[in-house]
């Protein structure tokens, strides 16, 4: 669905990316992790034509993102991290945005407000920040769009939202959307984004299903550090220390997201190597 | 595939969500400019100028008013979220440019003629009662009116291409940059006549005189200058007219394609 080639984005003074490649397929939800700063938002950006790239093509359902052509812009819904909505009642946004998309399914926004026990306001500018980003989320999944593009999505909901947010997402994923969900809250992610990406260096230096990550590493909480070149990465926490090894047990392992993510950026090389085989790229989630 | 067409429906989305979004906005500025059009209206009607009242502020609703919203008409495009948002917007860079420029083109400038033609009978109708007198009615048909109205069609492009190729402060550095613009016309026109001219030039100026007095003389080349002249002024208005909007247009259009934000 989303096809990026060789692509290269810079900022007047800083390069982004460097012919990164990425491949999302329907039916993901695909978790975007990397640094501040590692391109995030403007791979996100790019995706939806917002931001063009200065060399390489980044391919929508065929579309080049960059042309903007209506057909594609209605098959993106992208929840951006700072949200703008217009001063109106959600009766008249409904009305006035819900026609652009053919497949408005106002059932399906009713069903999310209600998932997202969100009270029918006057206006929407009266909402809280938490209850606009609600707004819009059910909005988004209501509109049929393929492609749901979510920009720091956990950001200001609050607890009881997180886990309704996590529910409508594993919906529109096994509808055969993509959803892609670039995130540091990787606690609120865990269970829902799988594969997971990691942007780092202006590249994608990692893009595998969760299966696949419990297949090659194994972590586990140890009392003491491990001895020198034993473990990939160990980091100290509540009751030891964390360690992600090679798993040679041949049982799959849970991985936490947070210690992957250190584990990856920490040693990159290791773990290319160690993923040796696999695309990086595609990294389908297994059913 | 029908979402790479242009669509007229689309386009009609377009022009409903730019005019219902703001639509409370536009209520209240046309209460203000109502009421401004009102007291005027009224006061004028015991001052000595009250003949052209209406077509004075007539034109300056029209000009000014609509040069404004004009530069305005683009300004949520280069507003981080909003442009996210406005851009995000399923139709085409067409369809989207097409919108604004209907909205305050001809959008504005009928609705404009049709606004005031109804706020100016309501004042001549309060100045009948209260006062027994008032101005003539405002004929929104009358010949210097439709005039205006075609100037403005083509004026407002330049503040189009403004809106979208200024990031802030569109009216005035677009006004700015018409007069940068006028000033280097100036310049060359006055730089080309000291060479042309040369031996005429009297210090700083231009003396003409000899040859003036010398064409009012000859009969026979004043009849030929004078049609020329003519000529050449018609040639430049029609010239105007039909090559700045559709450029203005034009660059405005790719201008909101490479928009990035």
């Amino acid at each position: 669905m989303v096809e990026i080639r060789n692509l290269s984005f810079a900022y007047a003074r800083k390069r982004l990316f460097t012919n990164l490649d990425l491949l999302l397929e329907p039916g993901n939800i695909y978790g975007l992790l990397g640094k501040n700063g590692a391109g995030k938002t403007t791979l996100l950006k790019i995706i939806c034509g917002l931001r063009f790239p200065q060399r390489g093509e980044c391919r929508v359902l065929g579309h080049l993102s960059s042309l903007r052509p209506a057909a594609l812009l209605e098959d993106i819904f992208l929840l951006p991290e700072e949200l703008y909505i217009p001063p109106l009642t959600p009766q008249l946004y409904t009305s006035l945005y819900g026609p652009f998309y053919r497949r408005f399914d106002h059932s399906v926004l009713k069903s999310c407000l209600k998932e997202f026990e969100l009270e029918p306001a006057a206006n929407l500018s009266e909402l809280s920040f938490g209850q606009k980003k609600k707004f819009l989320i059910a909005f988004g999944l209501a509109t049929g769009s393929r492609l749901l593009l979510l920009d720091e999505p956990t950001n200001g909901l609050d607890i009881p939202s997180k886990s309704q947010f996590r529910r409508l997402m594993a919906r529109a994923g096994a509808e055969g959307r993509v959803v892609l969900i670039s995130t540091h809250q990787v606690r609120d992610m865990e269970q829902l984004i799988d594969p997971i990406i990691i942007l780092d260096d202006g590249q994608v230096i990692f893009q595998q299903s969760m299966a696949e990550i419990g297949r090659r590493l194994a972590m586990t909480l140890e009392p003491e550090p491990p001895a020198a070149g034993t473990a990939l990465h160990s980091e100290k926490t509540l009751g030891g220390f964390v360690t992600v090894r090679e798993n040679r047990s041949g049982e799959d392992s849970r991985m936490d997201i947070e210690v992957l993510f250190n584990a990856v950026t920490g040693n990159r090389e290791q773990i290319r190597e160690l993923f040796a085989g696999q695309p990086s790229g595609s990294g389908r989630r297994e059913v | 595939m029908e979402g790479r067409r242009f669509s007229f429906q689309r386009l009609g989305l377009l022009l409903r969500r730019d005019l219902l979004s703001g639509y409370r906005s536009t209520v209240i500025a046309m209460l203000a400019v109502g009421g401004f059009i009102l007291i005027v209206g009224v006061l004028a009607a015991f001052g000595p100028a009250a003949g052209g009242v209406h077509r004075g502020l007539y034109t300056g609703l029209l000009f000014l008013g609509g040069f404004i919203v004009t530069s305005m008409v683009f300004r949520e495009v280069r507003l981080n979220a909003q442009g996210i948002h406005y851009l995000c917007l399923p139709g085409s860079t067409l369809e989207k440019f097409l919108s604004k420029l209907l909205l305050t083109a001809a959008g504005y400038g009928v609705g404009t003629l049709i606004f005031y033609t109804a706020v100016a009978a309501l004042t001549e109708g309060i100045n009948r009662l209260a006062f027994g007198h008032g101005h003539p009615f405002f004929n929104p048909l009358a010949r210097d009116n439709l005039r205006s109205l075609a100037a403005y069609l083509i004026s407002q492009s330049v503040f189009l291409l403004g809106s979208i190729y200024f990031r802030k402060l569109h009216f005035v550095k677009t006004v700015l940059s018409l007069v940068v613009f006028a000033l280097g016309l100036m310049v060359i026109g006055t730089s080309l006549a000291r060479v042309v001219f040369k031996e005429l030039f009297i210090g700083p100026l231009l003396n003409l005189q000899p040859y003036m007095e010398e064409l009012s003389r000859s009969g026979e080349l004043q009849a030929i200058l004078g049609p020329l002249a003519h000529r050449f002024q018609l040639a430049l208005r029609i010239l105007l007219a039909s090559a700045v909007a559709p450029l203005c247009w034009v660059v405005s259009y790719l201008r909101l394609r490479e928009t990035e934000v």
